[in-house]
């Protein structure tokens, strides 16, 4: 029986709509409220990641330096001048070098260096190792330059006196356009090799131990613990370090390019980056640079949807 | 206590990082507020003005215990004025000084003054808007104008306009080391007499450094090419803007270099590396600019020696500028009387003997005494110095690159003299009339 005061609505006509409110308010809150959260970062991603992107692509179709006044609007040119560019088809031969040379090196070596320190993992040596071949990650490249520019040094640098000591010629490393693009490799690897050795040896850490047991009691050997155990049960990091090298490699190389050889000589060590760098603030063709740009990033996507309708399929998840 | 349930959490998250985004937000107001008011007090003392250079060490040597000449002009001017303070930034090398400063005019805060080189002054004034120095000076350009050489004027001026202030001229020099010079019996007035004497002289120079190339040409190619070409009657660019890189003279002037380095003479070294070599005794003579002597006698070990550039015969030596003016960026016109504030200093007796330190050509009109090792400088200066090539149009900075190539293509025997002008024709006319 309903209870009512002078005035006030009888009680079991205010509780489904009260408690409909508080539930509706409720799921509001509960909906919201992520997306709350979440805001600030998509805002940043938005404005630093998105836009930038967007910008660019209209950017490509415009003759401008950012500073005049009139932007001038010069329809697919910027694309359409690439294939007669000299220096562009330099920068794609040098882009291609990096990346046949640099993904192994930088995927498989570091595995390589993982698996070697693996066995040791409860040693000291182990810990120097690590610092000793993670140090070069941290270290600026424009301090590494120094050091690397003296190491090359054709008249003083060290290697060529080690070489010397073996009756080999001098070697003009950075100024030879035959060995200069191997500098930069070599650099390059030093520079990266450290942080994937870090991510294999965590993956490495992370096999399940009764898996290996397991294994050893019944009788398989190291290589076939290492073939059918460990390598399938890292292969999630085998494919991240793969995915990110190749998206990143000349990128990377990037750095080593700037501070040792500035593309030279003769535009040999030079990659589409650097190419995408000198338009843009050496030479201040913002919209041929960002006609690169949307190049690059067409490509990267592809290849990176190649790497995962492809190779996706032999990763083992767990 | 009271249970932690999601919905709690989810809440009190919301409402702490609510209340630190108010309270970051207000403080930021706040402290904005409060910075406005004290720069507003300080403003009222004094404009504060900028510039964007490239001295931020001794030029072409490292940071001494005494401050760059440039930082002890604008300390030196900060000191005296009490109506303007100038806040310095050194980005770099002209590249990253041009990038910050387009990077600044772009986001709506340009630097008041910047340090351009001569060779980029057609980009400054049709890419970056520098502006025209006598709407700037106003009243006191003609006092500008009298405290510098007229030779130095012509070399900041387009289409009959003045567009900055004359400040660092340099041109390359020969830098030699003279121990080595003696130990080898070369006598260097001889040897850089012609570059057939130079050539001559190479073997014994090349004994004295066990096997090592004897010269090192620094800085972009384009720049000693310059300097070269023109000293063989030949022009990079003519001045009625046409190519001048492919004449014979210039070819002929080209393979001079490129048969010292065939014997061997020519260090193809980075410009990272040729430096570094010269300053350790491994090459026995160095092309640099004239505003790195100050950092080279400070860092070798051995007598340094300069000269002016070989001669093609009896033709006479014609070398490039170099270096660069101060143009300013500023749109706001009330900063303008303490740009011009700045730039009387720089001209005056005081500012520019602070400046005259470094080893550049005094363009002033003060007689200042000249540093020991800068005499090279001074004859090709009185000869006649041409601007650095300026290229023509809106991508004329790829054009200057693309020569730079080719040049060091031709140089190191990558491609023939005549294959190299040609190719170099060729790509820089398609950039020049994209």
């Amino acid at each position: 029986m309903a209870v009512a005061s002078p005035g006030q609505p009888a009680l079991q006509e205010v509780q489904p709509t009260a408690i409909k409110r508080a539930w509706t308010g409720y799921r509001l809150t509960e909906g919201l409220t992520p997306y709350l959260l979440i805001a600030p970062l998509l805002i940043l991603i938005a404005v630093f990641i998105y836009w930038p992107l967007i910008y660019s692509a209209y950017l490509s179709f415009y003759d401008w330096n950012f500073v005049r006044p009139d932007k001038t609007y010069v329809g697919w040119d910027n694309f359409t001048r690439l294939p007669d560019d000299p220096r562009f088809t330099r920068a794609l031969r040098g882009t291609l070098i990096y990346t046949v040379t640099l993904v192994p090196l930088q995927v498989f070596l570091p595995l390589g260096l993982a698996l070697l320190l693996w066995p040791i993992r409860k040693s000291r040596a182990q810990t120097r190792y690590r610092i000793m071949l993670f140090s070069p990650t941290i270290i600026a490249y424009s301090v590494a330059a120094v050091m690397w520019l003296w190491i090359f040094n054709p008249l003083q640098g060290i290697l060529n006196k080690v070489l010397a000591e073996f009756g080999a010629e001098r070697i003009n490393w950075l100024s030879d356009r035959s060995t200069a693009i191997w500098a930069i490799i070599i650099v390059a690897t030093w520079k990266t090799l450290g942080f994937h050795m870090l991510l294999y040896l965590a993956a490495l850490e992370s096999v399940p131990k009764d898996y290996i047991e397991a294994a050893s009691l019944d009788g398989a050997t190291h290589w076939q613990i290492m073939r059918s155990i460990r390598f399938p049960l890292i292969t999630p990091t085998f494919f991240f370090v793969l995915v990110t090298t190749v998206i990143s490699v000349n990128d990377d190389v990037f750095g080593a390019i700037n501070v040792l050889t500035d593309g030279g000589p003769f535009d040999s060590t030079t990659n589409v980056i650097y190419y995408l760098y000198q338009q843009g603030f050496q030479f201040f063709q913002i919209g041929a640079a960002s006609a690169v740009a949307v190049l690059m990033f067409a490509a990267t996507s592809l290849l990176t949807w190649v790497q995962f309708r492809f190779v996706e399929r032999h990763v083992h998840y767990g | 206590m009271a249970e932690l349930t999601r919905r709690r959490f989810v809440g009190q998250a919301t409402a702490v990082a609510g209340a630190v985004a108010l309270s970051g937000s207000v403080a930021a107001k706040a402290a904005a507020a409060a910075g406005r008011s004290t720069r507003k007090a300080a403003a009222q003392e004094k404009t504060e003005i900028s510039i964007y250079h490239i001295w931020g060490t001794p030029p072409g040597g490292t940071p001494a215990e005494t401050p760059a000449p440039m930082t002890q002009v604008i300390d030196a001017f900060n000191a005296q004025s009490d109506t303007v303070t100038l806040t310095s930034s050194t980005p770099g090398t002209y590249y990253e000084t041009l990038q910050k400063t387009q990077a600044d005019i772009a986001a709506g805060n340009p630097p008041d003054l910047v340090s351009v080189p001569w060779a980029f002054l057609n980009y400054a004034v049709e890419g970056l808007g520098v502006k025209d120095l006598a709407t700037v000076a106003g009243d006191q350009f003609a006092d500008l104008q009298a405290s510098m050489s007229d030779t130095a004027w012509p070399l900041v001026t387009k289409d009959d306009t003045v567009y900055g202030f004359p400040w660092g001229l340099s041109t390359p020099i020969l830098y030699y080391n003279a121990d080595l010079f003696e130990a080898a019996g070369v006598d260097p007035e001889e040897a850089f007499a012609t570059w057939e004497s130079f050539a001559a002289a190479c073997p014994a120079l090349q004994d004295a450094l066990a096997g090592n190339p004897v010269l090192g040409l620094s800085y972009n190619k384009d720049w000693p090419a310059q300097t070269i070409i023109q000293s063989n009657g030949g022009r990079v660019l003519n001045d009625d803007g046409t190519f001048g890189f492919t004449s014979d003279e210039a070819k002929e002037a080209m393979q001079t270099i490129a048969d010292l380095d065939k014997a061997g003479f020519y260090d193809r070294g980075t410009r990272d590396e040729l430096r570094p070599s010269f300053v350790a005794g491994s090459t026995a003579v160095l092309q640099s600019s004239v505003a790195s002597l100050n950092g080279l006698t400070n860092d070798v070990a051995f007598t340094l020696g300069t000269s002016t550039w070989p001669r093609f015969g009896d033709k006479p030596v014609i070398a490039s500028t170099g270096g660069s003016f101060l143009g300013v960026f500023s749109d706001d016109a009330a900063k303008y009387p303490a740009v011009v504030e700045f730039l009387t200093f720089c001209a005056s007796e005081e500012g520019y003997s602070l400046w005259n330190q470094t080893g550049y050509v005094n363009i002033s009109n003060h007689e200042l005494e000249r540093l020991p090792g800068q005499e090279p400088a001074y004859a090709q200066f009185e000869a006649g110095l041409i601007r650095e090539t300026n290229w023509p149009s809106a991508r004329g900075v790829e054009a200057g690159s693309t020569w730079d190539v080719y040049c060091e293509r031709i140089w190191a025997n990558d491609i023939s003299v005549e294959e190299g002008v040609n190719q170099a024709l060729q790509e820089i006319t398609a950039i020049i009339g994209a």
